[in-house]
């Protein structure tokens, strides 16, 4: 039972991280209709410059603010320049066009930081021992954050005027210019939430699953699939996505065979999507012409 | 293949492939044949890219399938290297059945993501096997061996790979520009539209992948052989990226762009791995993925048609393509129209529908409507705006799913099924919202509707001349259903240039192409001239002399009134009367359903006077 705890506990905090970043695909799909493969690039980017201010010397907490500051800016880059001079965006364009950006993205990672992944110094805490299960001090900031950075980003799009503009601009594009909100502008702000969402993800991951040039690229799969789960629109439903991908990974890796766990994702995608195509989390979406 | 300058580029890349060989330093050769055998997978992504609208972004998976089965096969077993090389296709094709089987059902782009993790997983396993050698991976391939001969130098390598890669050209030419690659064309335009005629979307597009996995297969074979050691990198990220910017750079669904961005991406990342490391001293690992990253960005964002439609455009001759000021009289006689052969007796009912209801949300579109339509009559289908008429016709033809009901078409039940469904039963229809396969001719939107009574497959049209023949009878066919309708003159025009009306004219032959025994027509007098008007209501009275059972949902109450044998009047969902022209002329509740609504529309108040002139005429 204890064993079974252990690794429900990894896995949440593991999803935690699945669920930053599958809301950043959220944050996009919903307001654009843009897949953005580049999101788990976000993480990396983020865990990556954070270990380069830290090596200059910058405080641990300064150098993840800085790290956030510098994918936002990143994140905003990339739509203003590549994604908003496309005229007629699908969603099969955006996956290709993403998915150079995240290439290229990627290649740069590999020429300034080489192959050799690292970590970022743990944020400060004891570990904890609960009823025989071990929960590391990196992990209960993982859950923390995540969970603070959840309900703001609920409470984002459904309180405040803002959010709801760009739920707007997702609903119903005319209307919304209508009543003077650029879709532009929305896709920018939308673009600099999924950065500052990833790059979230990209530091808090760093300690545990060591940041390297191409670690965005499983990152990003898992938190579209943990996305998918959720119905690509749901923010609720991406947490959720998230956290339950985790704990299957984790479950998988402890009882059956650690190799397998990044096949957890692929299968669960195909199972969900082949028996609930709107989400399990989301609302079931309903084909019309 | 049919246009010369196919045959043109078949002559120039046999005479590159064989000649440069000898003139060209071994190196250039060398990375020729890298170039080759990536070309042919690149040709398979962009059959599926540019056919089924679907992208892989895993192709190096079903390379990595193909080389390893090649590989394991000749250095373990004593199967000799041809037969190994089927059976490594085969087991390519194979992984892309399971994968396509569930995710290619789905409306979306899952198989893009799905097709990612596959390569991501296939290396994992890879490293992870022993059996599959792990990170080593399975060496001491040999090069093969024919008819006494080792094929082991680049340039004798390239002279065996050349009938191949001509072979794999030759059969995706083919393929695209036959009755299956016109279906798929027809989807990309609108998927409902072609599906109403038959097409079946998902079973189409599932060849396509399978073919374009088995395409990655025989690519893998190749590798194998020439590198004679297979490692998880064949499956790996870097190597997918090149496949899609291979396809990418030379255009979705052109098989030539294929093979040149093939060359173009295999000289690029050559050039790579030597100028970047001098760049960034130090650099390792797949350095080349800036420049696949940055050339595929720009590609997207500036060319999206990749080369080939630059080179359209740098050749493009404008050819005015005029309208027509009058369509061409269609046929001027008056006899019966399209009878077949095994028709149900005029009087047999084609079409009941029991209880049709659709919910959406809290809103009920479509409540309990009942009505049968039998051979040989015209029924029509009117009602105020809103009154639920198209979305009847979205349920009985398999585009939306009722909620409640049932609808049976020549005695099969259809409710729930898709559209392909319901063309199946020889019934099909025209939008309201046209459908137009904008990226196609007239005459090659007409065609589209011959799918059902044509017959030739994947395998045969990639053949060619196995099809050529079934290829003149539809042809023969459109024709003769686009004079019927009068666009003798405008059959070759691209179909996007048309004005409104003959655009709808068009769909009417379209749907004629089917031969159905049951047509659906979605308000087709609208945005028709007064003689068009009069045109199609002779041809309409034609087809039903023939046996056609034909429904309408027309706004033109008075053109409704003089042509339909029963008039069905929708109001609010509900059926709220049934009768001939005279009974539903005489019945308040109609007049009283148009005269409820909105005093501001025009097309209410035009019915309301139409029912009232004609009702006054007759008094």
């Amino acid at each position: 039972m204890s064993d079974f705890l252990q690794f429900v506990v990894a896995g949440l905090s593991a999803g935690a991280v699945y669920a930053l970043v599958a809301m950043g695909f959220v944050a996009i799909f919903s307001v654009s209709g843009v897949i953005n493969l580049a999101q788990g690039e976000f993480a990396a980017i983020a865990g990556l410059s954070a270990l380069s201010f830290t090596d200059a010397g910058v405080p641990l907490p300064v150098a993840m603010l800085l790290a956030l500051l510098v994918v936002a800016v990143v994140a905003v880059l990339m739509q203003r320049l590549a994604i908003a001079p496309v005229r007629r965006m699908t969603t099969l364009v955006s996956i290709i066009l993403t998915l150079g950006v995240s290439t290229a993205l990627k290649a740069l990672l590999l020429l300034i930081y080489g192959p050799q992944g690292r970590g970022l110094a743990p944020l400060p805490g004891s570990d904890l021992v609960i009823g025989g299960v071990s929960v590391r001090a990196q992990e209960l900031w993982i859950l923390g954050i995540t969970a603070v950075v959840a309900v703001a980003v609920a409470v984002f799009y459904d309180r405040t005027v803002l959010g709801k503009a760009l739920r707007a601009c997702a609903e119903q594009p005319v209307a919304a210019r209508l009543v003077g909100i650029s879709p532009k502008a929305a896709a920018t702000v939308a673009f600099a939430v999924a950065g500052l969402l990833g790059a979230v993800a990209g530091v808090l991951a760093s300690p545990i699953q060591l940041t390297q040039w191409d670690s965005g690229l499983l990152l990003g799969l898992k938190g579209f699939v943990a996305a998918t789960l959720g119905g690509l629109v749901s923010i609720r439903g991406a947490v959720l996505g998230g956290l339950v991908l985790g704990v299957l990974e984790s479950l998988t890796a402890g009882y059956v065979d650690s190799g397998y766990r990044d096949a957890v994702a692929f299968v669960l995608l195909i199972v969900v999507l082949v028996a609930r195509p709107g989400g399990v989390f989301g609302r079931h979406a309903e084909a019309r012409v | 293949m049919k246009s010369r300058s196919d045959a043109v580029g078949v002559v120039l890349l046999l005479v590159a492939l064989l000649l440069l060989p000898l003139v060209l330093p071994v190196w250039v050769t060398g990375t020729a044949v890298y170039a080759t055998i990536y070309a042919i997978a690149a040709i398979g992504l962009s059959l599926l890219m540019g056919l089924a609208g679907q992208v892989s972004l895993g192709h190096a998976a079903f390379f990595a399938v193909g080389a390893y089965t090649q590989g394991i096969l000749v250095t373990r077993t004593a199967v000799p290297g041809l037969l190994a090389a089927l059976i490594a296709v085969a087991l390519a094709m194979l992984a892309a059945l399971l994968v396509g089987l569930p995710l290619l059902r789905l409306r979306g782009h899952y198989l893009a993501l799905a097709t990612l993790g596959l390569g991501i997983i296939l290396t994992v396993v890879a490293i992870e096997t022993p059996f599959l050698g792990a990170t080593s991976g399975i060496f001491g391939i040999d090069k093969p061996e024919f008819g006494g001969r080792r094929y082991d130098s680049p340039a004798e390598y390239l002279w065996l790979l050349t009938p191949v890669v001509i072979l794999a050209i030759v059969g995706a030419r083919n393929l695209v520009q036959s009755r299956v690659g016109r279906a798929l064309g027809a989807v990309n335009d609108s998927e409902v539209a072609a599906e109403t005629l038959g097409v079946d979307t998902f079973r189409l597009r599932l060849q396509v992948f399978v073919l374009s996995a088995g395409y990655a297969g025989v690519a893998g074979v190749f590798f194998a052989h020439w590198l004679a050691v297979v490692n998880p990198n064949s499956a790996n990220f870097a190597l997918s990226v090149e496949f899609l910017l291979m396809a990418v750079l030379g255009g979705l669904g052109t098989v030539w762009g294929a093979v040149v961005g093939g060359f173009g991406v295999e000289f690029l990342d050559e050039g790579l791995r030597e100028v970047v490391p001098l760049v960034v001293p130090g650099a390792t690992g797949e350095v080349q993925l800036i420049g696949f990253g940055i050339v595929l960005t720009l590609v997207m964002i500036f060319l999206p048609g990749g080369l080939h439609q630059a080179f359209r455009a740098l050749t493009a001759r404008r050819a005015p393509t005029e309208a027509t000021e009058e369509p061409a009289a269609p046929d001027p006689g008056e006899g019966p129209l399209l009878a077949r052969e095994g028709r149900p007796e005029p009087g047999t009912v084609l079409l009941s529908v029991r209880g049709l209801t659709k919910h959406y949300g809290g809103v009920t579109a479509v409540d309990g409507v009942d009505l049968d339509v039998a051979a040989g009559e015209i029924v029509a289908l009117i009602g105020p705006n809103g009154a639920g008429k198209t979305t009847c016709f979205n349920m009985v033809s398999g585009v939306v799913e009722p909620s409640a009901g049932t609808v049976e078409v020549a005695g099969t039940r259809i409710d729930g099924r898709k559209p392909h469904v319901f063309a199946a039963a020889r019934a099909t229809r025209t939008f309201q919202n046209l459908q137009v396969f904008g990226s196609a001719t007239v005459l090659g939107n007409v065609m589209v509707g011959r799918h059902l009574r044509s017959r030739v497959g994947l395998l045969r049209s990639m053949l060619g001349f196995a099809a050529r023949r079934e290829e003149r009878e539809i042809v023969a066919a459109a024709r003769e259903v686009i004079d019927l309708v009068g666009l003798t003159a405008d059959a070759d025009r691209p179909a996007a240039d048309l004005p409104f009306g003959r655009q709808r004219l068009m769909e009417v032959a379209r749907a004629l192409a089917v031969e159905p025994d049951l047509l659906l027509l979605d308000e087709p007098m609208a945005g028709l001239s007064g003689a068009e008007r009069r045109d199609l209501a002779r041809l309409l009275r034609r087809l039903r002399a023939g046996g056609m059972g034909i429904v309408l949902v027309e706004h033109d109450v008075e053109a409704v009134l003089a042509l339909a044998d029963r008039v069905a009047v929708l109001d609010d969902g509900v059926r709220i009367a049934l009768g001939t022209p005279q009974e539903i002329r005489d019945d308040p509740a109609v007049v009283a359903a148009y005269l409820g609504v909105d005093d501001d529309d025009p097309e209410a108040e035009q019915a309301v006077q139409a029912l009232a002139e004609v009702t006054h005429d007759e008094r």
